[in-house]
Protein backbone atom coordinates (compact mmCIF):
# COMPACT_ATOMS: atom_id res chain seq x y z
CA UNK A 1 0.00 0.00 0.00
CA UNK A 2 2.69 2.44 1.06
CA UNK A 3 4.96 1.41 -1.83
CA UNK A 4 2.11 1.95 -4.32
CA UNK A 5 1.59 5.42 -2.90
CA UNK A 6 5.30 6.18 -3.31
CA UNK A 7 5.29 4.99 -6.92
CA UNK A 8 2.40 7.33 -7.82
CA UNK A 9 4.72 10.33 -7.44
CA UNK A 10 6.11 11.83 -10.63
CA UNK A 11 9.81 10.98 -10.53
CA UNK A 12 10.71 14.23 -12.27
CA UNK A 13 9.06 16.32 -9.59
CA UNK A 14 11.31 17.02 -6.61
CA UNK A 15 10.47 19.75 -4.13
CA UNK A 16 13.04 22.39 -3.21
CA UNK A 17 13.15 20.82 0.26
CA UNK A 18 14.54 17.60 -1.23
CA UNK A 19 17.37 19.51 -2.91
CA UNK A 20 18.08 21.28 0.38
CA UNK A 21 18.20 17.95 2.22
CA UNK A 22 20.53 16.53 -0.41
CA UNK A 23 22.78 19.57 -0.15
CA UNK A 24 22.79 19.38 3.66
CA UNK A 25 23.63 15.68 3.46
CA UNK A 26 26.52 16.36 1.12
CA UNK A 27 27.86 19.29 3.16
CA UNK A 28 27.69 17.57 6.55
CA UNK A 29 27.53 13.77 6.33
CA UNK A 30 24.39 12.55 8.11
CA UNK A 31 22.71 15.98 8.26
CA UNK A 32 20.26 15.20 5.45
CA UNK A 33 18.70 12.39 7.46
CA UNK A 34 19.08 14.16 10.80
CA UNK A 35 17.06 17.17 9.60
CA UNK A 36 14.27 14.83 8.52
CA UNK A 37 14.14 13.14 11.91
CA UNK A 38 15.70 9.84 10.81
CA UNK A 39 18.05 9.69 13.78
CA UNK A 40 19.10 6.07 13.56
CA UNK A 41 19.76 6.23 9.85
CA UNK A 42 21.67 9.50 10.25
CA UNK A 43 23.80 7.95 12.97
CA UNK A 44 24.65 4.81 11.00
CA UNK A 45 25.07 6.36 7.54
CA UNK A 46 26.71 9.59 8.69
CA UNK A 47 28.77 7.66 11.22
CA UNK A 48 30.05 5.29 8.52
CA UNK A 49 31.20 8.24 6.39
CA UNK A 50 32.83 10.02 9.33
CA UNK A 51 34.59 6.86 10.56
CA UNK A 52 35.78 6.09 7.04
CA UNK A 53 37.15 9.62 6.62
CA UNK A 54 38.83 9.85 10.03
CA UNK A 55 40.37 6.38 9.64
CA UNK A 56 41.65 7.42 6.21
CA UNK A 57 43.34 10.47 7.68
CA UNK A 58 44.78 8.50 10.61
CA UNK A 59 46.23 5.97 8.19
CA UNK A 60 48.07 8.79 6.45
CA UNK A 61 45.90 8.84 3.32
CA UNK A 62 46.20 11.45 0.63
CA UNK A 63 43.41 13.57 -0.84
CA UNK A 64 43.37 14.90 -4.36
CA UNK A 65 42.95 18.44 -5.61
CA UNK A 66 43.60 20.27 -8.84
CA UNK A 67 46.20 22.67 -7.56
CA UNK A 68 48.19 23.74 -10.58
CA UNK A 69 51.40 21.85 -9.86
CA UNK A 70 50.47 19.14 -12.32
CA UNK A 71 50.14 19.82 -15.99
CA UNK A 72 48.51 18.13 -18.95
CA UNK A 73 47.34 14.55 -18.51
CA UNK A 74 48.62 14.44 -14.94
CA UNK A 75 46.27 17.29 -14.00
CA UNK A 76 43.36 15.53 -15.74
CA UNK A 77 44.05 12.33 -13.80
CA UNK A 78 43.60 14.24 -10.54
CA UNK A 79 40.00 15.15 -11.39
CA UNK A 80 38.13 11.80 -10.91
CA UNK A 81 39.62 11.09 -7.45
CA UNK A 82 39.11 14.74 -6.51
CA UNK A 83 35.40 14.38 -7.34
CA UNK A 84 35.30 11.28 -5.11
CA UNK A 85 37.07 13.16 -2.29
CA UNK A 86 34.75 16.15 -2.71
CA UNK A 87 31.84 13.91 -1.73
CA UNK A 88 32.94 14.27 1.88
CA UNK A 89 31.75 17.88 1.79
CA UNK A 90 32.74 19.84 4.88
CA UNK A 91 35.31 17.22 5.88
CA UNK A 92 37.17 17.70 2.59
CA UNK A 93 36.95 21.48 2.77
CA UNK A 94 38.09 21.61 6.40
CA UNK A 95 41.03 19.32 5.60
CA UNK A 96 41.95 21.50 2.63
CA UNK A 97 41.67 24.65 4.76
CA UNK A 98 43.89 23.23 7.53
CA UNK A 99 46.24 21.52 5.10
CA UNK A 100 45.59 18.05 6.53
CA UNK A 101 45.77 15.06 4.18
CA UNK A 102 47.07 16.97 1.17
CA UNK A 103 50.78 16.53 1.82
CA UNK A 104 52.51 14.88 -1.11
CA UNK A 105 55.81 14.02 0.58
CA UNK A 106 57.77 10.74 0.50
CA UNK A 107 57.44 10.28 4.28
CA UNK A 108 53.65 10.01 4.07
CA UNK A 109 53.81 7.78 1.02
CA UNK A 110 56.26 5.46 2.78
CA UNK A 111 53.75 4.56 5.51
CA UNK A 112 52.43 1.00 5.29
CA UNK A 113 48.86 2.24 5.49
CA UNK A 114 49.20 5.09 2.97
CA UNK A 115 47.30 3.32 0.17
CA UNK A 116 44.63 2.08 2.58
CA UNK A 117 44.17 5.59 3.92
CA UNK A 118 43.84 7.05 0.44
CA UNK A 119 41.25 4.39 -0.43
CA UNK A 120 39.30 5.08 2.77
CA UNK A 121 39.24 8.81 1.98
CA UNK A 122 37.95 8.12 -1.53
CA UNK A 123 35.33 5.69 -0.27
CA UNK A 124 34.16 8.14 2.42
CA UNK A 125 33.32 10.64 -0.32
CA UNK A 126 31.64 8.09 -2.57
CA UNK A 127 29.59 6.68 0.30
CA UNK A 128 28.46 10.17 1.18
CA UNK A 129 27.16 10.65 -2.37
CA UNK A 130 24.97 7.57 -1.77
CA UNK A 131 23.87 8.88 1.62
CA UNK A 132 23.09 12.26 0.07
CA UNK A 133 20.92 10.63 -2.63
CA UNK A 134 19.12 8.59 0.04
CA UNK A 135 18.30 11.78 1.97
CA UNK A 136 17.09 13.38 -1.27
CA UNK A 137 14.85 10.41 -2.12
CA UNK A 138 13.33 10.31 1.37
CA UNK A 139 12.56 14.02 1.24
CA UNK A 140 11.07 13.69 -2.26
CA UNK A 141 8.95 10.78 -0.91
CA UNK A 142 10.41 8.35 -3.42
CA UNK A 143 11.31 5.98 -0.59
CA UNK A 144 10.43 5.60 3.07
CA UNK B 1 46.96 -8.86 10.76
CA UNK B 2 46.55 -5.12 10.37
CA UNK B 3 45.72 -5.55 6.69
CA UNK B 4 42.95 -8.00 7.53
CA UNK B 5 41.48 -5.66 10.15
CA UNK B 6 41.53 -2.74 7.73
CA UNK B 7 39.77 -4.86 5.11
CA UNK B 8 37.20 -5.96 7.70
CA UNK B 9 36.54 -2.34 8.74
CA UNK B 10 36.19 -1.30 5.11
CA UNK B 11 33.77 -4.17 4.35
CA UNK B 12 31.72 -3.42 7.48
CA UNK B 13 31.32 0.31 6.76
CA UNK B 14 30.45 -0.17 3.10
CA UNK B 15 28.05 -3.05 3.88
CA UNK B 16 26.27 -0.91 6.49
CA UNK B 17 25.69 1.92 4.01
CA UNK B 18 24.74 -0.40 1.11
CA UNK B 19 22.32 -2.34 3.31
CA UNK B 20 20.47 0.73 4.55
CA UNK B 21 20.40 2.59 1.24
CA UNK B 22 19.43 -0.35 -0.98
CA UNK B 23 16.62 -2.03 0.95
CA UNK B 24 13.35 -0.96 2.54
CA UNK B 25 12.82 -2.92 5.74
CA UNK B 26 15.02 -3.96 8.63
CA UNK B 27 15.18 -7.67 7.78
CA UNK B 28 16.10 -7.07 4.13
CA UNK B 29 18.67 -4.46 5.15
CA UNK B 30 20.30 -6.79 7.61
CA UNK B 31 20.40 -9.71 5.18
CA UNK B 32 21.73 -7.57 2.32
CA UNK B 33 24.31 -5.95 4.61
CA UNK B 34 25.56 -9.36 5.76
CA UNK B 35 25.64 -10.58 2.15
CA UNK B 36 27.68 -7.58 0.98
CA UNK B 37 30.03 -7.92 3.96
CA UNK B 38 30.55 -11.64 3.27
CA UNK B 39 31.15 -10.98 -0.43
CA UNK B 40 33.79 -8.36 0.31
CA UNK B 41 35.57 -10.63 2.76
CA UNK B 42 35.45 -13.80 0.67
CA UNK B 43 36.49 -12.11 -2.58
CA UNK B 44 39.19 -10.11 -0.75
CA UNK B 45 40.69 -13.25 0.81
CA UNK B 46 40.43 -15.19 -2.45
CA UNK B 47 42.23 -12.43 -4.36
CA UNK B 48 44.88 -12.19 -1.65
CA UNK B 49 45.66 -15.92 -1.95
CA UNK B 50 45.72 -15.78 -5.76
CA UNK B 51 48.11 -12.82 -5.68
CA UNK B 52 50.25 -14.58 -3.04
CA UNK B 53 51.13 -17.34 -5.53
CA UNK B 54 51.86 -14.99 -8.43
CA UNK B 55 55.64 -14.47 -8.43
CA UNK B 56 55.76 -10.80 -9.49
Amino acid sequence: MHKEKLKEKDPDEAPARAWAMGAAGWFFPGAGHLLQGHWARALILGGAVWICFVCGLLMGGHMFSVGGEEQGLSALLQIPPMIANLGSGLLYMASWFFGVGFADDPQSAARATYEYGTTFLLIAGLLNYLVMLDAFDISAERKS
Amino acid sequence: MRHFLVMTLFAFLVAAVFGIVAKDNLRERLLYGIKVFAEFMIIGLALAWILYFIPF
